[in-house]
Parts: structure tokens; sequence; C-alpha cells
């Protein structure tokens, strides 16, 4: 029984003096610090602190060649108004071969002067007046814990207050935190309060948190504290916020719906930009692709080309040009008559007819084989231009004049005609002239009665004021004013249908250009009496 | 329609009417009123310490001591602390209150003024707190626990000192702030 009280009392001395000494390897550690900090921040000497309420240390440093015994100073305390005591000096070996001597007071007496002074025998090396609670320099705080809450990129942080009492309230924190691998602290103050919460940290990273502390400056002032001990933790990983999934996908679905009906609204458009319609000329040329394999001649030859040709005209979509062969006369007499296919390709049809006027655009008789002409021809002044360049060309002609004669000529119109009604008309034969004049309402772009001209589509705009008011039945699409006017140089074997622009080599080739209205310059226009231009008529 | 309004007329006089027994004071237990006390008084000391000329004190003063061993402190039961702050109180009034007079600076002025103010109130402060008023006696000097200064410095040095320890510590033990302290 006595060797159990024995045992226990000798296991609690072991305790208590494992745990004395480790306190005093701490203190010791911490005073080491101390020391350190204020030989390096406060330039009074001697420099003192207190750390715990009644605890006041102060110190100086020496060189070790120059520093004399302890013997040898004398560190002399006065409160105010009251009389003088002794410090006890002790001295420390510091780092640097510099000696240290220390006076460590036990009790204090604070919010009144204190004035030190210390000698080295008998003569005066510092003097210095401080109040006591105004130097306190303490340990950092103990037990720095970081915790998760619950919630991302944050961090709660705790600590011990040093213990000092009547001081808690006076206390000032600094927090100190950054992540793990760098060396950028970020800092935060904390006053009066044993905790804080970080906020604004990355979420799933390692962060390490230090601490320090001060009291406050009003009623207590001293020096920051060294750092704690940093505590290393991590933040919670990030985790989806639900919220913003779906709202993320519920303004996707409405995108992607919004498109869909976007690109069902102008499928038919998108698909023209997309997969264009790329026109072949398999509808109009029938059997010229799949049978004949491209070779028109063979496909001419071997089917009614040319009533094929005037309907694939007339049925599409798009205009034909017109080519009017003002006059064949000498062609007809010198020359076999043109193939009648080829004839009546060129008298395709031409609305000249919708105010009931017959002929004044040419046509061709050709399979009457003689050389009257089928028609008269309208006066513009461009026409009887082109009849004398005509005829300047056939000057081996023993032909009367163009003018004189009615000459058969072509017309092929940029227009879109019924079969039936114009293929009648074109067969007809009217005097020119009268049917000219009279009429003038038919004017339309396509020039009826101009020697060799040939609609073509070109730029000027002003056909579709006019071709809305002529064709009330909106058949016939214009597709421009501008004619080119060749003439149809047959020899009986091909026909030359070079189109081109307007007014390039007038009287280089035989094509001509023309206007709308018909208007050709003045000093072309050969002299007929009777004629009257179109468009002046029309005006 | 009547009676409601008659009735809320009725209770708004009696309440005015009711029989004048003054509530009592809360408790002043917040030391933030205290520091913004000694803030002040800390900047009529630095104030005085760069007087050159007029802000001397005509005559020494009695004023009460402030160390504290908190030793010592601790050992005193309440009543004794209170004692010894309300008479420094006291005394730390006629000593401001005779130096204002002297100083003929007009920069000081102001801050002695609110140096005076600021005892009035942390005295009712102390009052809120139920702390025990002490009337001085007639005769200042002899009185123990005091000292005798005869600079305007030191008396305002002394005025600081005083704020910041005993003042402060009594408000800090006052027995009406304790079950707020948590």
């Amino acid at each position: 029984m006595i060797y159990s009280h024995l045992s226990r009392y000798w296991r609690f001395n072991v305790i208590v003096c494992a745990m004395l000494s480790a306190s005093i390897v701490q203190s010791a550690q911490y005073f080491e610090k101390k020391v350190s900090m204020l030989l390096k921040d406060v330039p009074e000497n001697p420099k003192c602190f207190a750390e715990e309420r009644k605890d006041f240390t102060c110190f100086w440093e020496e060189d070790e060649e120059r520093a004399g015994s302890v013997d040898q100073y004398s560190f002399t305390y006065t409160y105010q108004n009251e009389k003088s005591n002794r410090c006890p000096l002790r001295t420390l070996r510091a780092v640097g071969g510099k000696r240290l001597f220390v006076c460590h007071l036990n009790r204090t007496q604070m919010f009144v002067q204190m004035d030190i002074q210390v000698h080295r025998e008998e003569m005066l090396i510092f003097n210095r007046s401080l109040l006591v609670e105004l130097v306190f320099l303490l340990d950092p705080p103990a037990n720095v814990t970081v915790s998760r809450p619950g919630q991302q990129g944050q961090l709660n942080v705790s600590w011990v207050p040093p213990p000092l009492k009547y001081m808690d309230d006076s206390m000032m924190y600094e927090v100190s935190y950054a992540t793990a691998d760098s060396h950028m602290w970020q800092v935060e103050v904390a006053k009066a309060s044993s905790k804080m919460i970080l906020r604004g940290l990355q979420s799933g990273t390692n962060y390490k948190v230090r601490v320090r502390v001060k009291l406050d400056g009003i009623s207590y002032n001293g020096y920051w504290s060294a750092w704690s001990d940093p505590v290393y933790m991590e933040t919670l990983p990030e985790e989806l916020d639900l919220l913003i999934v779906s709202l993320t996908i519920i303004i996707s679905l409405i995108l992607v719906v919004l498109s869909l009906t976007l690109l069902l609204y102008h499928r038919r458009f998108l698909v023209k930009k997309i997969w264009p319609n790329i026109p072949t000329p398999d509808g109009k040329f029938q059997g010229l692709f799949s049978v004949y394999g491209g070779d028109f001649e063979e496909w001419l030859g071997q089917s009614n080309g040319g009533l094929r040709l005037i309907t694939a005209v007339l049925s599409s979509e798009e205009s034909p040009s017109s080519l009017e062969v003002l006059s064949e006369f000498s062609l007809l007499l010198s020359s076999p008559p043109l193939p009648p296919k080829a004839s009546r390709a060129l008298i395709s049809g031409r609305e000249n007819d919708r105010n009931g006027k017959k002929g004044m655009n040419g046509r061709q008789q050709l399979e009457k084989g003689d050389s009257a002409p089928t028609e008269g021809w309208r006066a513009p002044q461009h026409d009887q231009w082109l009849m004398g360049c005509l005829r300047a060309l056939h000057q081996d002609s023993s032909q009367s004049s163009l003018l004189e004669s009615q000459d058969a000529y072509v017309t092929l119109n940029a227009n879109n005609y019924s079969n039936d009604d114009h293929l009648n008309d074109i067969l007809e034969e009217t005097s020119p002239l009268g049917v000219l004049f009279a009429s003038r309402k038919t004017v339309s772009c396509e020039s009826h009665s101009d020697l060799g001209s040939v609609q073509q589509s070109s730029g000027s705009g002003r056909l579709s004021s006019q071709s809305s008011f002529e064709y009330p039945n909106h058949a016939w699409v214009p597709k421009g004013p501008g004619y080119t006017y060749m003439a149809v140089a047959d020899s009986g074997v091909s026909m030359d249908y070079s189109p081109m622009s307007r007014a390039d080599d007038i009287g280089k080739m035989v094509i001509y250009a023309n206007d709308y209205k018909n208007e050709i310059p003045a000093h072309r226009r050969p002299f007929l009496p009777r004629q009257r231009p179109v468009h002046e008529d029309d005006s | 329609m009547e009676f409601p309004r008659l009735l809320t007329l009725l209770l708004i006089v009696l309440e005015w009417t009711r029989p004048g027994l003054l509530s009592p004071l809360r408790p002043i237990c917040d030391l933030r009123v205290l520091d913004h006390f000694i803030k002040e008084a800390r900047d009529a000391e630095v104030a005085m310490k760069s007087c050159r000329e007029g802000c001397s004190l005509s005559e020494s003063v009695t004023v009460p001591q402030t160390r504290v061993d908190f030793d010592v402190w601790e050992k005193k039961i309440a009543l004794e602390k209170a004692q010894e702050v309300q008479i420094g109180l006291w005394l730390l009034k006629q000593a401001l209150s005779l130096l204002r007079t002297s100083v003929t600076n007009t920069a000081l002025h102001g801050h002695i003024d609110s140096s005076i103010r600021n005892l009035l109130s942390i005295s009712a402060v102390l009052r809120s707190l139920n702390i025990q008023e002490f009337t001085p006696p007639d005769s200042a000097t002899g009185l123990e626990g005091t000292w005798t200064v005869s600079s305007s410095t030191d008396l305002l040095q002394v005025h600081v000192n005083f704020l910041r320890g005993k003042v402060r510590l009594l408000l800090l033990d006052a027995q009406a702030c304790q079950q707020d302290v948590s």
C-alpha cells in the first residue's frame, strides 16, 4: 500500500516536472523570440515589456568585449511620488557575441509613471520613463483551431485568448491566412472576440492560418505578439450549385426551341441558300440530255425542235429574249429559206396583241417563201436606222430599200406568250407601218420592229412600270429594257445569235443596243416621214 | 368609432400624467463609452504638452492616486473600490475647474470643458450601475490616496491614468453588468 502511494506520488511528480519543463522550455522559446523582436523594433534602452498581469521584464544588450560584470550595473526604477527601488540583474549570452542584461519584476504598478535608470559604476547609461500597462508583449494565442463550416469557401477559426484578467475586452487579434504553398498572407482583424469566420476562400484548397494578439491601445497598449504556429485545413470541395445548373438547363432548352422555331420558319430560305437550285436546261429541252446526250443539232433535227423550242421558251419562267430580224428579203432571194424550225424559233411569242394590235412586230412568213414581209414595223427611229444599217450591209442586194419594202423580220421577244394566240399573230401578214403606229400602246420593252433586235435582259428598270400597265394579266415578266440587236446573218446554215452588250459596237457588227423606249441617237436615225417614235406617243 | 378614439386619447393623457417616478436608469455596461472619454482625455493631455504659454496651474491641486497593483486591487472589497473612484472623480472635477480658470490659452478651453463634462457623465454611469456615491469631506488635503500636483501636464496625465485604471476596473467589476458578461 505504501508502495502504491509512493509510486503514484512519483508518477505525479514526473508528470508535473515534465509539464513544467515543457512550459519552461516554451516560455524560454517565447522569451527568446520576444527579445529578438524587441531588439529589432524598439529603439529605447532598456527594452521593457510586460507579459502577464504582474510580470515586468527589462533588458539591454551589450557587446561581449565592452560588457562588464553584472555587479557593475545597477537598475533603478521609481514610481511616481514614491521612492526608488533596485532590480536585481542577471546576464545571458546572446547570438552574435552579445550579452544580455535582464531585470525581472514580479510585481508592478500600473497606471502610474515609472522612471528607470541604469547606472554602470555610478554613471548613468540609460534613462527611461514608461507606464507598465502600455508595454505589453503577450504570448501568441494558444489552441488555434480551424474547422469547416457547412458552406463553400469558408473556414472557422477560433483560439484561446491570453489569460489576462480585466484585459479580455481590450485585446485585438490579427488572423492571417494563405494557401498552403504560397507566401501571400491575407490579414483580417478581430476585436475582443476569440473566433472568426474566413470568407471568400477557394474551394478544395489547403489553407494555413495563424493568429497574433495585441492590446488595443485605449486602456492598455503594447506590441504585436509573435505569430502562432500555422494550422492547416482544407476547404470544402466545390459542388455544383443546384440553382445554377437548373437555370442553365432551362435557358439552353429555351434557346434550342427558339432556334428550331426560327429554322423551321425560314426553312425554305435556308434550304435555298445552303442548297441552291442549280438550274439545268433539262426542263426546257426535253430529251436533249436523256436521249441525245446533249447533241443539240441532232435533237433539233430529230424532233419538232422549233415548236418545242417555242413551247419551252414560252413556258419557261424567264422571259426569253426576243430576236427580231427586220429584213430577210435578201436572204430569201439569195439563199434558201431558213429552216422552218429556226425561223419559227425566232418568231417566239411576243406580246403584241394585248390590245388587239397585230403584227407590229416582225413576223416572218418564211413558209410562204416569198419576200413579202409579214407586217409592218413600228417606227421607232432606231428601227429606221437599223434598217439603214442592214441596207448598208446588204449592198449587193438588188432589193429596194428596206424602208419601202415590206420586209419580213423576225423578232424574239422577252415575253411570255400563250402559244396559240401569238403564233397566229406571228404568222399573219399586216401592213407594217400602219400597224406600227396603231399599236402604240403595245409598246413594251421589246422592240418589235427593230431590226434584228434581240431583247435581252439588262439593267434599266423602266420597264416594270410600263409593263404592268401594258400587260394587265401580268403574264409577262420583263427582264429589262435593254435590247441587244443583232442582225441575223443567215447563211442558210446557222444563225448567229451572239448577243452583245448594249451599244457596244454599233456598226462593227450588226449589234444594236436599244433602250426600252426605243431611243436611239439622233444621228443614227434615218429620215422617215411617217414615222413617229413610239415612245413619244406613249408619253 | 367614437369610443376607441376616446379611449386612445384617455390612455395617452394618463401616460403623460403618470406619477413621476423616475424609472431606474438602465445600467450602462458598455465600456466603449468610457473608452471614448479616455480618448478625449488623451487628446487634452497631448494638447497641453504642446502648449507653451498661458497654460499653467495657478496653484497646487489634490488629485487621486492612479496606481493599481492588481494583487492589492483584487483584495479590496467593492465598497472600497467604489469609494476610491468616487472620491477621485470628485477631486478631479475640482482640479479641472481650477485649471479651467487658470489656463488662458483659449485652444485648451475646449479640451478642459469636455474633460469636465466627461467626468460628470462618468458619475452618471456609475449611478446607473448603482455604485454608491460618496461625499468627500470638506478638506481635501490629507485624504488618503491622494497626490498633489502643481503642473497642468501632470494634472491631465493623472486624469488620463485615473480613467484608464481605477475607473475602468471598477466598471468592469460592476455587479450590475456581471450577468451580461458571457
